[in-house]
């Protein structure tokens, strides 16, 4: 009788677990990979996207102002008198005050968000890709998904049909490493915009700037505006992040639910792929019993060719959606999240791979390995040999 | 019947009867009241037709398998009662069986399958394989060290299946018709290997219609439906 290496023998059954993927069984290993693959790549290229576009949610709303005002209208959003800047400037706490008019309008067949805000601020506002800012009237800067799509570079011009047919000058193109919300983005002067959308002498909003500490003064001098007779729809940054968060969070959960319902319907599948060769498996197991192989000991060694299993399949499965979202941009599976027509959008989809991603897809995939093998592995290993080699 | 349990007595099996459940209606007695003992060294033979219940006693004499009724005793301990895993243990430590359908993992090398019992004992990868390959040279298989079962012929499967009840060096071994189904020659080697593991002290006890293997044999018993009918005394140990 052998003296017992029980470290060694943990050892070996680890290195029997990995023969028996690699060499013994390399055909039923691929066909469970690619099982796992199918399952946890759209898991977490979506997963991904999604955390993608809510960093840059995050990153637009804590560079954006600290409060967004616009008129209200019976509980609705309004036009504001451009006059009304000097009354929010003169608050104490106010740093800077920005008017801002914000429409949509069709260019050639896409539906383009346009913003109009005083030239000299705009400089301080964009990353630019190309060009220069806005110095005058009749320039404009795009975004650079449209700058790709419709071709306008610096010195193009075009023309936006809404109340009146207006012509415009490219002068620069944003950056493409700018939020999402950027890439079919006409930046121009407030002017031109109060132009186009007959909108002389209002704006559709004010971006308040606090000065560092001073949002809860200025919070409440702007309710004492409202009180004051000049009614005032307030949205402060706070606000807005609750709001993004719990879209967000709504929206994963949405995710997580229907991955939960795909992963049920993924489980007889991994049975079945399991199932390939349980005969042979089977005998297999008997064999070892017969020669002295405890039960934990072939339980073990399947729990070892899981957990190998499992984590070639989550690595294969992150590695595959991080190739998929750089490497061709989100294919298919990002027009789920953005709205964006078509297959693969034309500006970079935001994503951002988190431990916890990695964590979520090792997790489904020793769940659903586990599922198909252990109980099968645990029942036939503590059947009397003899009866299943008969 | 009862038999006295004396100090050399390695197997001791009382009233073992054995009853396999076909359906709810019918049922097989495969052994009916065999009651035997098998001394330390003895080379004992078990005779009978197909279906009279050689194979289904040697299960249970190697704790493969329960009996319905009786008690087993192995090296004066009753054995009858204990748990599966108490059964691994006694088989990795005093066991070694050799299958009449050889039962060698088709994936694995024949060096690989004689040393499947070394697995859990934390044997290192290389020992084994050293081990391994003597086993397999003196059973004349040194030039198929690395081949996999469907490679090697139906007498060199057997030979790869007593390499691997020898690895451990157990001092009681089983075997189902360990010379059915295989060429002169490689019964040849079986009874040589039989032959020196009885030089140094194994117990012996093999089923089987082979007068080939009756040469050295201390005790034949006779089975026909289960029932030990004649318990033939050839050489004393």
């Amino acid at each position: 009788m052998e003296p017992f290496n029980t470290r060694r023998k943990h050892w070996n059954l680890f290195l029997t677990a990995t023969g028996n993927l690699v060499q013994r069984t390399p055909f039923r290993s691929a066909i469970i990979l690619i099982s796992l693959l199918a399952i946890l790549f759209p898991f977490l290229t979506a997963l991904s996207i999604s955390e993608g576009i809510k960093a840059q949610s995050k990153i637009s709303v804590e560079e954006g102002a600290d409060f967004y005002i616009t008129g209200d209208a019976g509980g609705s959003s309004a036009p504001l008198s451009r006059t009304s800047i000097d009354r929010f400037q003169t608050l104490p706490g106010v740093s800077r005050v920005v008017p801002r008019i914000v429409g949509r309008a069709y260019l050639g067949e896409q539906i383009v968000t346009i913003v109009g805000m005083p030239e000299t601020l705009i400089v301080d506002t964009l990353s630019l890709m190309s060009g220069r800012s806005i110095q005058q009237k009749g320039e404009v800067i795009v975004g650079a998904s449209l700058g790709r799509t419709y071709d306008l570079t610096e010195g193009s011009r075009f023309y936006l049909p809404i109340n009146r047919w207006k012509r415009f000058t490219v002068v620069g193109t944003l950056s493409p490493s700018c939020t999402i919300w950027s890439a079919k983005l006409i930046y121009m002067s407030l002017e031109d915009a109060g132009e186009l959308f007959r909108m002389k002498d209002m704006v559709t909003d004010f971006l308040i700037y606090a000065n560092p500490g001073d949002n809860p003064v200025v919070n409440i001098h702007l309710q004492q505006e409202n009180r004051a007779g000049l009614p005032l729809r307030m949205q402060s940054r706070e606000l807005i992040q609750s709001y993004l968060q719990k879209g967000f969070d709504s929206r994963t959960g949405v995710l997580t639910a229907f991955y939960i319902v795909a992963f049920a319907l993924s489980v007889p599948l991994i049975l079945v792929v399991w199932g390939l060769g349980s005969v042979e498996r089977k005998k297999e197991i008997a064999l070892l019993k017969a020669v002295g192989w405890e039960t934990l000991d072939v339980i073990e060694m399947a729990l070892w060719e899981n957990v190998l299993l499992s984590l070639a399949g989550a690595t294969l499965a992150f590695l595959l959606a991080f190739l998929w979202i750089k490497g061709f941009n989100g294919f298919f599976i990002a027009q789920f999240f953005l709205a964006e027509p078509g297959l693969v959008p034309d500006f970079p989809v935001p994503s951002r791979f988190l431990p916890i991603t990695a964590f979520m897809a090792l997790f489904l995939s020793l769940a659903l390995t586990l599922t198909g093998s252990l109980y099968y592995t645990w029942r036939t290993a503590i059947t009397p040999s003899a009866e299943l080699l008969r | 019947m009862t038999i006295e349990q004396g100090l050399d007595t390695v197997i001791r099996a009382e009233g073992l009867s054995k009853t396999f459940r076909l359906s709810r209606l019918r049922k097989v007695d495969a052994l009916k009241d065999v009651t035997l003992a098998v001394s330390k060294n003895e080379y004992v033979v078990f005779r009978g037709p197909s279906g009279s219940g050689k194979t289904t006693l040697l299960n249970i004499l190697g704790c493969l398998g329960r009996p319905s009724l009786g008690r087993i005793y192995l090296n004066g301990e009753d054995v009858t009662e204990l748990g599966e895993e108490e059964l691994c243990r006694i088989r990795r430590k005093n066991i070694g069986f050799i299958f009449q359908g050889f039962n060698l993992l088709p994936r694995m090398s024949a060096w690989e399958n004689v040393s499947i019992p070394l697995i859990p004992l934390g044997v290192g990868e290389r020992e084994r394989f050293l081990r391994a390959c003597a086993l397999l040279e003196r059973l004349g298989l040194q030039e198929r060290v690395h081949h996999s079962p469907e490679e090697l012929s139906g007498g060199e499967q057997q030979r790869v299946s007593v390499a691997r009840a020898l690895i451990n060096e157990p001092d009681l071994i089983l075997a189902d018709e360990p010379t059915s189904n295989i060429d002169s020659d490689s019964a040849y080697k079986v009874l040589a290997a039989f032959a020196s593991l009885r030089a140094k002290g194994s117990t012996l006890v093999v089923a089987t219609h082979d007068h080939t293997l009756f040469q050295e044999v201390n005790t034949v018993y006779h089975l026909i439906d289960g029932r030990i009918t004649d318990k033939e005394l050839k050489k004393r140990p």
